[in-house]
Order: structure tokens, then sequence, then C-alpha cells
């Protein structure tokens, strides 16, 4: 061991190879591959969930009122009964539910940035998009969760798919699909916005008329001309429509594809811009 | 030797003059955070476009005007939406420790109250204008005497004051601002389970039992009936009498909620 003298003393310098002795006394380990990484990630964002039930209050409490609401608030006066409309609405619910708790990804990734956690996982040789598939890949979770709490509230008051469980798990594959595609939306506003309130903010400004200015609750047939106009160039109807049909058992190939490449261009705009920021951060 | 100086009694508080004071201070804090209350002015009218035009075409409302309907009931609920506000109000001050400042001074405790609920009052006069203007211009139609309006708007104000001292009692017992959004649960149910947005006949009978028998309901009939909207309703007692109930709730509600307001401010100290 060398010794190396200052001013203020003597300070030692320890050699290469008994630093290396200390340091790695076995072989460095593989990097782990991307999916690895991934589901790690996403592993972790699950723990969240666990350490912090109530996030989940959004994904059963919220659903389950809407549907009730909706259904014997207003099922009476829009459809003559409260069961009719329930096989009307139980597939825009679904889809409203699920699509309104996208926007968490975006505040999970500002709140890890806040509290520097996001700087040490840019430290680590992983592949680099892995942090950002791994938040999306745990709250795919939520969204399956979600969907499942609205179907079993459904199938309770009423709701009988004509599609069976093949059309059900089709719809709701579908939806958490697309909802992982539309997270990627998130997560670029995660990046990008310096506070929690304002990422939850835009996107509630973005949601709200999504969701409700679409064909979920009502036909649009019912709606003044101009608002048709937007319900029909809105995704979210397009979602609910494809939905709908797989659930009644009568796909509809067309929107069904409206709604798988709208969720590539998603992921491949929003993808690449989130990771974009991400790699400027 | 220095002869101690003699104290004055203080001179009895003009009750008047410090709730036009404590008046003051709440408007000059909306002033501060116009963002805030313009929003929360125009959260009814958002209710308004989407429940007129998302809903109004497919439901089965009387005379086929759901807009005739739907805007009394809107002006309701636009009176319950200030009990969430005054709420968030109240425990903003009790957190930054205003509350205790306010105590310490020699101002009763009626001029303390009563100078929220006249702030509140003066708030919800705004809200109603916005309400009514949006209404006419979405092309509701009201066909009665400017003095049954004017009647319309005295029950609604009535509510809104009823509302005002539970929603001064609540802030004062839940102390923190995180807890205020509790009042959420509260304010929708009460706002949804009503007959603000569609007729209790349409409901499941167990929800019509509710729907028709909450105060939000009475006065939204009331109104409807003073500004000669249609009412969508099969009669019952409740339809029949909603002026009385429109009178009668919020009384009711005062009496118990009044008391209860001033009791727990004043056990603030202990």
């Amino acid at each position: 061991m060398s010794a190396t003298t200052t001013e203020t003393g003597t300070s030692f310098v320890p050699a290469a190879e008994t630093l290396g002795a200390v340091l790695a006394p076995g072989a460095r380990p593989p990097r782990p591959g991307a999916l690895s990484a991934s589901m790690t990630f996403g592993w972790r964002a699950m723990l969240k969930i666990k350490h912090v039930p109530e996030q989940l209050f959004d994904v059963t409490a919220f659903p389950i009122m809407m549907t009730l609401m909706f259904t014997y608030l207003f099922g009476g006066a829009l459809a003559g009964s409260p069961t009719e409309y329930l096989q009307f609405l139980l597939p825009g619910i679904m889809v409203t539910s699920v699509v309104m708790i996208t926007m968490y990804t975006g505040v999970e990734v500002n709140k890890d940035i806040e509290k520097g956690v996001f700087d040490r996982f840019r430290t680590l040789p992983i592949w680099r998009p892995s942090t950002m598939v791994g938040y999306l890949l745990g709250d795919m979770f939520r969204y399956t969760m979600a969907a499942t709490v609205i179907l079993v509230v459904g199938l309770v008051l009423g709701f009988r798919p004509q599609g069976g469980v093949v059309g059900v798990v089709a719809a709701i594959a579908l939806l958490v699909a697309f909802s992982f595609a539309f997270s990627w939306v998130w997560t670029m506003f995660g990046l990008l916005l310096r506070s929690e309130k304002s990422v939850m903010g835009i996107s509630m400004l973005v949601l709200f008329p999504l969701t409700f200015l679409s064909n979920v609750y009502v036909d649009p047939a019912t709606m003044p001309g101009w608002l048709q106009a937007f319900v029909g160039v809105n995704p979210i109807s397009h979602l609910v429509t494809a939905a709908r049909s797989l659930m009644a058992g009568a796909a509809d190939t067309g929107e069904i594809t409206w709604v798988l490449v709208s969720g590539a261009v998603c992921v491949a705009v929003f993808g690449a811009l989130t990771m974009r920021l991400y790699n400027r951060r | 030797m220095t002869t101690p100086s003699t104290r004055h009694p203080r001179p009895h508080a003009d009750v008047l003059r410090d709730t036009a004071t404590l008046t003051g201070r709440i408007l000059r804090h909306w002033r501060g955070r116009p963002v805030s209350i313009l929003l929360g002015l125009l959260f009814p009218v958002l209710m308004v476009v989407m429940f007129g035009y998302i809903f109004g075409g497919a439901m089965a409302a009387p005379g086929g005007k759901y807009m005739d309907f739907l805007i009394p009931g809107m002006l309701a609920m636009t009176m319950l939406f200030g009990l969430e506000s005054m709420v968030v109000s109240v425990t903003n001050d009790t957190a930054k420790g205003i509350t205790e400042r306010i105590r310490s001074m020699p101002i009763t405790t009626t001029a303390v109250l009563a100078g929220r609920s006249a702030a509140d009052i003066l708030n919800s006069v705004v809200g109603l204008a916005i309400m009514i203007a949006t209404g006419l211009l979405v092309g509701w139609a009201p066909n009665r005497s400017l003095l049954q309006a004017l009647a319309s708007v005295g029950l609604l104000l009535w509510l809104r004051f009823a509302f005002t001292w539970v929603g001064i009692y609540l802030g004062l017992l839940l102390k923190t601002p995180e807890s205020a959004v509790a009042v959420q649960v509260l304010v929708w149910p009460v706002g949804f389970l009503s007959s603000a947005f569609v007729s209790p006949d349409t409901m499941p009978a167990w929800l019509d039992a509710i729907a028709t028998w909450n105060p939000l309901s009475a006065t939204a009939t009331a109104i409807r009936e003073l500004f000669g909207n249609p009412s969508w309703s099969a009669g019952g007692w409740a339809n029949q009498h909603s002026i009385m109930l429109a009178l009668a709730w919020p009384a009711v509600l005062t009496v118990i909620f009044l008391p209860l307001a001033v009791r727990q401010y004043r056990a603030l100290a202990a």
C-alpha cells in the first residue's frame, strides 16, 4: 500500500489489486436484458400498490360508484329501465374508468423525479426505456383490475354480454393494450412538467372532454351536430365501439383495427418523445 | 406612589360592523385568488353544457325540452356546490392559525360566523347570476312573472344560507384542509340523489323515495313551479307541497347546524 504525504498529513492510497479484491470478490454479474429490467421495474410498481393500498381507490371505489350512479339514477330516463341501459353503458364505463386512471403513470414518474429516485435509475447499466416500461407494466395490472371490478359489478347488476367469456376477455385485452399505449402520453407529461399537480391538471383537462364527449353514456345520434362531429373523431368513441362489439359477440374489425393502429401511433410518437426527454434530463 | 391605571371595560362590540369587516376580509381573499373562484363559478356552467347537450337529447323529458327541466335543478345544485368551498375555506383558516387569532380578538362569535355566511351568500348571488345567464343563453325559458322569479332566487339563497351553516360546522369539525376533501362524499350523493337532473319517478322505488325527500329536490321542484317549467313528476305529496318543503328544509338544517357551528367554534379553545 502506498502512502502520500500532503501538507495536512499522510493519506493512504490503496493499491488497485487490494481494491479489486475487496470490491469484486466474484465474477461481475451479466447486464440484465431488456425484458428482465422492465419486469423488475414493473414489480417495483406493484410493490408500491402493496405498500400504499389507498392507490387502489380509483381502481375500485370510483368505477363502482360511476356504474351504480349512471345505471340507477339516469338509466330509467335514458333507456327506459336501468337493466336495459346497463347493457349499453357497461363497456363504456369500463373504458372511461380505465382510461381515466392512465394519468397516474405520469404522476408516478413525476413523483420519482421529485424524490431523486429517477436519477439513481439513470446510473444503472440497464436498457434505457426499462424504467418507463416498468411503470406501464405495473399500471397494466391496475387497468386489468379496474376492468375486472367493473365487469363483476355489471354482472351482479344484470349485465349479460352476448360475446361470452371470449368476447369479454378480448374487449378487456384491447382496452388494456390501448391504455398501455395511451399511458405514454402521460409519461411524457410526467417528464415535461415540474409538479405532480400540474400533471394531474393537464391530464384532467384532456381526459374529461375525451371521456364525456364520447359515445360512452348515450348514442351520439341524440346529440347536436357539432358535438356529433367531435364524438366521431374521438379515439375513446372508437375504443368504446370496439369493446361493445366484442362484448356483444359481433366484432367490428374496422373499429378494432382503428384502435390498434392509433395505439401503435401513440407508442411511436409519445414513446419516442418520452425517451428523448428521459435521455436529455 | 403611582396610582394603578383603572382598566376600562370594553364597550359592547358592534356586531354589524364586525360582521361587515370579516365579510370584507373574505371578499379580499377571493380577490387574491381569482382563478380558483372563477373555476368554482364556472363548474356548474360546465355541468349544464355536459348534461344539456350530451344527455339532453336522450332524456325523456316532458315537452321534449330537457333544458327547461335541467336549469332550475342546476340552480339548486349551484347552491350545494358552495358547501365544499366553505369547508375548505374554514379548514384553511384553522390550519393557518387565523381562526385562533380572530378568537383572541374582542369580536363576538356571531360576527365571525355571520361574516363567513354573508360572504358566501354574496358569492352565491354571483354564481346564480352566471347560471341564470347561461340558462338563458342555452334556451331555458322561464315563463312566469318577475315577482315569482325573485321568489325563486329567494328560495335558492335560503337553501344556500342553510348549507352555509352545514359547511361552517363541518369545516370547524374537520380542522385540516386535506380532510375537507371528504366533503365530496357528502356533496355528490346529495346532488345526484335528487330531482336536479332527472325525475325521481324514473329511478328504482328505493332511490325514488330518497330523491323525492332530498332538501335539494324540494327547492328544485319549487323553483320549477315558480319559473313555470315542467316538473316531470307524477304528483305525490312532496311535489304538491314543494314550496312549503323548500321553506321548511333549509329552516330545519339551519336550526340544527347553526347552533352546532357556534358550539364547535367556542369549543376550539378547549
